[in-house]
């Protein structure tokens, strides 16, 4: 486990010595976080994005929903919903999905600035995200074609734990089983009408609240448990 | 502000004393909220940016716990819990999940500068629901005293003696024989049905004798023409200026157009007079059932009264039931002159709401009689006649018929010392729905008229059966559980959702009674000679059976409940309607229902607590 720490932190300045000025380097600078830490001690960040299609070479992100946990609170005073400006007309699909029409988009930012404040954001913090796949994938082409090089992200995902602790227990996974709706559902949480970035990494956050709060809680829970 | 918070923001302006805040300041207060998830069982006060906060439960519910560790509350949606928001800080509470639960925290700071510039959110959260509660109560009573009654009382309310009036060409000496006849100081004078002028005796001295007018002559010669008038809907405190700024004593009231009666000084200050002293002592002089009739329709203004004048319901349940009992008394007397004196000796014994001194002007009797065991076959008619004439007379009084004929008209319940008791131990010892239907009734019992002695051998024998009781009490409680108090999941009322009473809550039912019968099994219990419910709920508190701090909730819940339904009542024998006791929430102010509901929280806590002592659910 130290080697890979040792590994990890060496990319990492592999990493930063050719970062560009800027965010990027912000947060490639921030301390290396300890994998071995309880759960509840780390700071988190929940990270929601509503993308034009599943092809980050393609598509793009349309906005970006985020808040912090701290402590086990989520915080709504970091709460964060940034519209991305679009290069390119959005396609009819996602217009209906997200009920997200070009003419909002247009009051949006650039995408340099919204990944720009998410990455200050997200300094120092995991990264949480329900099927996070797709959040990496965007995040890290994202900076790619801004900065060049993209971070390595830590990230804990949602729906991961729901689908090993479904595993752990032989129980048969049927489809929709792991949507963001439905574990909810399962864990007794409420309901939420709207559909955006922002509600969607809150739902997430009060998700893993509730997963971490059904684990043992007499016991620590490593960090390195929960990554990806 | 984020439209994307709107949603927790919405549901955040629902819950008091948030609903006070303009939508400005809920925007800003929703970027201040912090969300966390606790596990059943687990404590509020466990991790979390902040331990000093206020928490709005967005999902699941929560238990309150005093510092002995004693369950006193129970919260649910949308509720909120200052438990450790306390600024005095002595008090040690521990909030605790009872299932997997949702929250919404605010720093106490935040609410401690909400509460600085709203001060009606101050009022609302200065303590923790049940504190809230006591509070409530405290404060309706102060502010009921505090207000004067002239103040608060309009004239319909005072002026129930008929329209006296003469036309106005009758003689002056016709008028002077009305007034006379009448035992009134002024006389109102009608032109074909209209008001023309008034006459007092000070005009008949200083516009007739005094100068020597014919007696002959009109009215309208001496009369004041077109008198200052006042609305009967104007407060007493009205007349009172009004009568003091034109140095005048008498007041024509007026509904409308119409002419309906004179208010006069005396009657304004002699207003507290109509109490129930006066009116028992009405009652032993009166000679006949016509008559108690006629004093008994006193009773509706009697409760009025003493509600205006800043009494408690339970004032008002006293009064009444004293009232009612002077009435029972005269009546067994009257009997009595009726039918010769009694063969044997005999209690007369009351039941339910006038055992427990709880009636209110609608009340139905229960009643019965006991009768020494000398009694032989042939002195059973004379006990039917007696019970015949007191039960129909107080039928005719305004105290109806028992719907359940628990009555001393019903031979079932007018038997010997030793049939009583042996239906008592029956009862006891075959807890069946029937039985304990009629325990409930009869477990609240007092002797009205007669041999006290008769009873309180009755209750010795069955106050060593009762006690510590398990099998009976746990009956009892199932029994007592059925009645549930109107409040959902939601923390809404559940309302009467058909019928005459649609949208309507039964304060009776479902808020007086849970409590009422709480209260006798606890006296059962703890083997307590108390019969009314808030003598009970004191007299029980610290024993094994009720903690202090639950009995002091419920006397407090008791006294809000009882309260809400007497003014209710009130409003209604002012419109002059029937009094009921189907309250609308929607005539509540937002307070008022906030208080009901923590009400009915405190009832169905401490219905829990009773049914987890008895395992009343095994039943």
């Amino acid at each position: 486990m130290f080697d890979f720490l040792l590994s990890e932190d060496a990319k990492r300045r592999k990493l930063l010595a050719i970062a560009p000025e800027g965010p990027v380097k912000v947060f490639l600078s921030s301390p290396l976080i300890d994998r071995n830490q309880d759960v509840h001690a780390v700071s988190l960040l929940s990270l929601d994005f509503e993308t034009s299609g599943l092809d980050p070479g393609k598509d793009h992100i349309v906005s970006a929903g985020y808040v912090d946990i701290s402590r086990g609170e989520i915080l709504l005073s970091t709460a964060m919903h940034d519209l991305v400006r679009p290069n390119k007309l959005l396609t009819e699909n996602s217009v209906v999905i997200h009920k997200i029409t070009d003419d909002d988009a247009s009051a949006g930012k650039s995408l340099e600035q919204v990944i720009s404040s998410l990455l200050q954001a997200l300094a120092g913090k995991v990264m949480v995200a329900h099927n996070a796949n797709i959040e990496l994938a965007f995040l890290t082409q994202a900076c790619r074609q801004l900065y060049g090089i993209s971070p390595r992200f830590p990230v804990i995902d949602t729906m991961r734990i729901a689908k090993k602790w479904l595993e752990r227990r032989n129980k048969e996974i049927e489809q929709g089983d792991l949507r963001l709706f439905n574990l909810r559902k399962r864990y007794g949480l409420p309901m939420y009408q709207a559909h955006n970035a922002l509600t969607d990494a809150i739902a997430t956050a009060e998700l893993l609240q509730a997963q971490i709060a059904h684990m043992d809680s007499r016991k620590i829970l490593p960090l390195k448990q929960f990554l990806k | 502000m984020e439209v994307e918070l709107q949603e927790i923001r919405d549901f955040v302006a629902l819950v008091p004393p948030f609903d006070l805040l303009p939508e400005s300041e809920l925007n800003l207060l929703v970027r201040k909220l912090g969300i966390r998830y606790i596990r059943r069982g687990k404590s509020l006060s466990e991790g979390g940016e902040n331990t000093s906060s206020v928490f709005i439960i967005r999902q699941g519910s929560v238990s309150l716990y005093s510092e002995e560790d004693k369950l006193f509350g129970m919260l649910a949606e949308g509720d909120l819990s200052t438990a450790y928001c306390d600024e005095g800080g002595d008090e040690a509470l521990d909030a605790r999940a009872t299932e997997d639960t949702l929250v919404y925290c605010i720093s106490c700071d935040v609410l401690f500068d909400i509460v600085k510039k709203h001060p009606d959110a101050a009022a609302f959260l200065k303590d923790a629901p049940d504190r809230r509660l006591s509070d409530a109560v405290k404060s309706s009573q102060q502010k009921a005293s505090q207000t004067a009654t002239l103040m608060n009382t309009p004239l319909s309310d005072l002026i129930s003696e008929e329209l006296i009036d003469i036309d106005h060409e009758s003689s002056i000496h016709d008028a002077a024989v009305k007034m006379t006849e009448h035992g009134v100081s002024s006389l109102l004078i009608m032109d074909s049905g209209n008001l023309s002028g008034i006459l007092t005796d000070r005009d008949m001295r200083s516009r007739c004798l005094a100068i020597g007018l014919s007696a002959d002559l009109p009215v309208n010669e001496i009369m004041t023409p077109d008198p200052v008038c006042v609305d009967s809907e104007s407060l007493a405190f009205d007349a009172l200026m009004m009568m003091t700024q034109k140095n005048i004593h008498h007041l024509p009231v007026i509904d409308g157009e119409k002419a309906i009666g004179i208010i006069t000084a005396t009657d304004l200050i002699r207003q507290e007079g109509k109490n129930s002293v006066h009116i028992t002592r009405s009652i032993h002089r009166a000679e006949s059932v016509e008559s108690l009739t006629e004093i008994s329709k006193l009773i509706p203004d009697l409760q009025l009264q003493i509600i205006s004048t800043g009494g408690s319901a339970e004032h008002v349940g006293r009064a009444v039931t004293a009232v009612s009992s002077a009435i029972t008394r005269r009546l067994i007397e009257l009997a009595e002159k009726k039918y010769g004196p009694s063969p044997v000796p005999y209690a007369w014994i009351a039941a339910g709401s006038q055992a427990r001194r709880e009636q209110s002007s609608h009340s139905d009797q229960d009643n019965g009689l006991i009768i020494s065991n000398e009694m032989k076959t042939e002195d059973e008619p004379w006990f039917s006649y007696l019970a015949d004439f007191v039960c129909d007379g107080l039928d005719a009084c305004g105290f109806v018929y028992c719907p359940g004929d628990a009555m001393a008209k019903n031979p079932q319940w007018r038997q010997t010392e030793k049939v009583w008791t042996r239906y008592y131990l029956g009862w006891i010892n075959t807890p069946e729905p029937k039985s304990l239907m009629l325990s409930s009734i009869f477990f609240d019992i007092r002797v009205i008229a007669g041999n006290k002695k008769l009873l309180s051998n009755i209750l010795q024998k069955v106050s060593t059966e009762t006690k510590n009781n398990q099998l009976f009490l746990a009956h009892m409680t199932a029994n007592a559980l059925q009645h549930r108090t109107p409040l959902g999941f939601f923390r809404d009322f559940v309302l009467i959702d058909e019928g005459d009473h649609k949208n309507t809550l039964d304060l009776k039912h479902k808020g007086l009674v849970p409590i009422i019968d709480m209260a006798r099994i606890y006296a059962l219990a703890e083997g307590l000679e108390a019969v009314s419910t808030t003598e009970r709920l004191e007299k029980a508190a610290g024993s094994p059976s009720l903690s202090k701090d639950g009995s002091a909730n419920l006397l407090d819940a008791y006294e809000l409940i009882s309260r809400l339904r007497v003014e209710h009542q009130a409003r209604q024998i002012r419109k002059g309607e029937s009094a009921d006791n189907f309250l609308s929430p929607k005539k509540l102010s937002r307070l008022e229902r906030a208080h009901l509901k923590d009400a009915f929280k405190v009832v169905q806590t401490m219905q829990e607590s009773l049914s987890q002592r008895y395992h009343a659910g095994h039943f």
